[in-house]
């Protein structure tokens, strides 16, 4: 096995999770894909890094996800209590 | 020859997973998908020899963070309703973005084709980790806890914001 394996994994998950990311409107479902394109350059950082260093930046950046999906879900609880809405088309003014 | 093997099956159930919740217009069925797409990759961890952080992808990514967004959907009763925009120009040009960025990507990766797994790749244990988790990395380890605990006070002024509105 090459190190083309799992780095090809690693953007294809990237990719469609992007693809996820750009074209669906709801709050919840962009914050899952968002999670995913994180998981997926996490893969490549593990997958690609030397070794051991690699994996302690990884698992610093399970805790920089932990973090964003907390911030993030407050965040869209909040917009969808004030707009009643959840569709990122849906939502035109900043002032809540 | 074995690792091989799990790493292609493992990251065909990833792959999988994330473009079945592409086309998944029920959220909570996109969110077990999700969840079926982290556990295919903690379980692509687990055969590049990375156990620790198969254990943390299970705990953190699946457990944790997957309970919040179910929570989310839970209390967010306008995410069931919503109609989808019918934003077409909006999906094709997403589609088109997410095309360049992923021939950019195996264009990109088209040299590691010769470079071979390397041996530390699989000698990687776990005692070499919190060697450097709690050598070289322990001041980022430890900015870590600054970074949370920062987040949970937004989330929780955020909380408090929106009781106080209602």
């Amino acid at each position: 096995m090459t190190m083309h394996a799992p780095a090809f994994i690693s953007f294809f998950l990237f990719a469609v999770a992007a693809a996820g990311f750009l074209t669906c409107g709801n709050l919840v479902r962009m914050l899952m894909f968002l999670e995913l394109m994180l998981n997926a350059a996490n893969i490549a950082l593990v997958a690609l890094g030397p070794a051991p260093q690699s994996q302690s930046y990884a698992v610093m950046l399970f805790a920089i996800a932990a973090a964003e999906a907390g911030v993030g879900l407050a965040l869209i609880i909040t917009l969808a209590s004030v707009f009643k809405t959840l569709e990122a088309g849906n939502i035109k003014e900043l002032k809540g | 020859m074995i690792v091989a093997a799990s790493v292609y099956i493992f990251g065909a159930i990833a792959a999988a997973a994330t473009l079945l919740m592409l086309f998944q217009r029920n959220p909570v069925k996109a969110a077990l998908l999700m969840l079926t797409a982290l556990l295919a990759t903690a379980g692509l961890y687990l055969a590049i020899s990375a156990q620790l952080l198969a254990v943390l992808q299970v705990i953190l990514y699946a457990g944790a963070i997957m309970t919040l967004f179910i929570v989310a959907l839970a209390v967010t009763p306008e995410a069931w309703h919503d109609k989808p925009s019918p934003a077409r120009l909006k999906q094709v040009l997403g589609l088109a973005a997410a095309a360049i960025i992923y021939m950019e990507l195996v264009k990109v990766s088209a040299a590691l084709r010769a470079v071979p797994v390397s041996r530390e790749f699989r000698d990687a244990g776990t005692l070499d980790l919190a060697r450097q988790l709690f050598g070289p990395f322990a001041f980022q380890f430890e900015l870590l806890s600054l970074v949370i605990l920062a987040s949970i006070v937004a989330a929780v002024t955020l909380g408090m914001r929106r009781k106080a509105n209602q």
